[in-house]
């Protein structure tokens, strides 16, 4: 029989939203494509928990929110390693969980990575808007449940667990740095010099405090511009590698907006898009030519 | 590094990372080049490869996104290069439409309407008039969900950006920056020298389709007063508002 379980959270954490696998179509508008920033683990998280590819997930942004459930449902973490625990007694990642009447989820220190991503088994019971359950950027109010606040309950109707699974995480990238970063040539690549490309791929960038879910900002040795870098305004898709006026690269993630008017010199491999996303500001990469 | 293919004479294809194309245009912002990705654009969406996830027209380019376990670049890029030639000929729906705004250039929305005046050395009255003079044409949306560039605006009131952008420029202002107009269709940042407001919501998040532009439509801004402007506000939150008039 299935069941309405309702999830409480007593705390929101630093930035807790509903993503899925994004909103394609209405780009045309300006609608950003949004979405989890680590689509392969937030797709694991539905997998742990046999839930179909389309559901949502939570994403969990470095400091993570206290959950209390009202009743037994399953569930699954992956992603950043952020001391998941179940009644103050640490839980594993990666394997299916689970959970009993009046448990409390709460993390805590960060030990790697920047997103976790909570699967939940179930259909939850919140809106779309333009056919995703993604949290709306810039426009917050048109799902605005879909933003964790302190208080914010969420219903998700789920039926018996499936069998547990449990994996084995994948290696975090921290292991390497600068972490290599892959990209293939981006649509103004051949607009830079030899001398520039050079630059571009032999130096390390540190991720900016200011990067978002927007885009990553990258401070290091600006590339030497000749004259203003800007072109006429086109499309812009996650992982696209611009770089601005001051001659460093900025790359744009999940909810940049559709157009810009840099020069697009690279675009990040589809995989590493999801390890970007799990980096850190402060942290170190740098760009490989992906053949 | 094979990343590009050429196709006919004026446009080419690009690999945009792992999951989309880029389609060139002449790189200029023009009315008959930017009708080509408007026409392109309508073809891709005619013939509904279901590979293709979204489209990005812009000024003098088209992105398509796509799934590439479901097709890949160069067949893609041979599916829509055959599209470009019927696309001349075709008028798949009516992508060029025509839309007719109301805009109040009252003082009250008119943040900027003084400052492009002394700039531009000439009468308020001329800023509102040289506004509403011309026929634009929707280039392309961004920046914000349903956000248009609109252009081009006579040389007359062509100005800057603010150097200090607006940290809240209100909802359904009409700007212009460069040579474009636009309009916010929700509160938002903002540089762009504002003029005046429609009552208009082009943006309606609750609607099945939330916009009311697209790339490729024609629009004429008329004035109104802060009477009428209250008006159509009020005809529009009791639902009594007649949305032919914008077509008509």
């Amino acid at each position: 029989m299935d069941k309405l379980v309702t999830l409480t959270f007593q705390k929101a954490g630093m930035l807790t939203t509903v993503q899925d696998k994004g909103r394609f179509g209405y780009q045309a508008y300006g609608v950003p494509v949004g979405g989890a920033m680590d689509q392969l683990a937030a797709q694991t998280a539905n997998q742990l928990v046999g839930n179909a590819e389309a559901m949502p997930v939570l994403e969990i942004t470095l400091l993570g929110p206290t959950i209390h459930f009202n009743q037994a449902i399953q569930i699954a973490i992956t992603g950043a390693d952020l001391s998941p625990t179940l009644n103050r007694t640490p839980i594993s990642s990666y394997q299916s969980i689970t959970i009993k009447a009046d448990d409390i989820l709460s993390f805590g220190r960060i030990v790697n990575g920047c997103r976790a991503y909570l699967a939940i088994r179930g259909t939850w019971q919140i809106p779309q808007w333009l056919n995703s359950y993604s949290a709306v950027h810039p426009n917050k109010e048109v799902l605005p449940n879909s933003i964790i606040k302190k208080g914010s309950q969420l219903q998700v109707l789920t039926s018996p667990l499936t069998q547990e699974i449990k994996l084995s995480p994948p290696i975090p990238s921290t292991s390497l740095t600068p972490i290599p970063i892959r990209v293939i040539a981006g649509p103004e690549f051949k607009q830079f010099t030899t001398f520039q490309i050079a630059h571009f791929f032999s130096h390390t960038y540190t991720i900016a405090n200011n990067s978002n879910r927007m885009g990553y900002r990258l401070q290091g040795m600006p590339l030497s511009l000749e004259t203003s870098s800007s072109m006429i305004s086109s499309g812009i898709i996650p992982g696209t590698v611009q770089i601005n006026n001051a001659g460093l690269p900025i790359v744009l993630m999940r909810d940049a907006q559709t157009v810009g008017g840099y020069p697009r010199i690279a675009n990040v491999v589809v995989e590493d898009i999801n390890r970007l996303a799990q980096l850190k500001p402060q942290e170190q990469v740098r760009f490989v030519y992906h053949s | 590094m094979e990343n590009e293919t050429t196709d006919t004479k004026t446009i080419r294809f690009h690999q945009f990372g792992e999951q989309a194309i880029l389609i060139n245009f002449e790189q200029r912002i023009e009315e008959p080049i930017n009708l080509q990705v408007t026409l392109l654009d309508t073809a891709i969406h005619a013939a509904n490869i279901p590979a293709i996830q979204y489209t990005i027209p812009a000024y003098c380019s088209l992105t398509v996104g796509y799934d590439p376990t479901l097709l890949d670049y160069k067949t893609l890029c041979l599916l829509i290069s055959n599209l470009t030639i019927s696309s001349k000929e075709n008028s798949v729906q009516n992508p060029t439409r025509q839309l007719s705004i109301p805009v109040c250039y009252d003082q009250e929305f008119a943040l900027d309407l003084e400052q492009v005046a002394k700039e531009k050395e000439i009468t308020t009255k001329k800023v509102i008039q040289y506004h509403y003079q011309p026929i634009y044409k929707v280039f392309m949306l961004g920046f914000l969900p349903g956000f248009t560039f609109m252009g081009k605006i006579l040389e007359s009131i062509s100005c800057k950006r603010k150097k200090e952008p607006r940290l809240k420029v209100p909802a359904l202002s009409v700007g212009i920056a460069g040579e474009q107009t636009g309009i916010y269709p929700t509160e938002s940042p903002g540089g762009w020298q504002i003029l005046g407001r429609t009552p208009i919501p082009i943006f309606d998040a609750t609607k099945e389709q939330p916009f009311l532009f697209q790339a490729g439509h024609k629009v004429k801004f008329y004035p109104i007063s802060k009477k009428e402007f209250v008006m159509i506000q009020k005809d529009i939150e009791s639902n009594s508002f007649n949305w032919q008039e914008i077509y008509g």
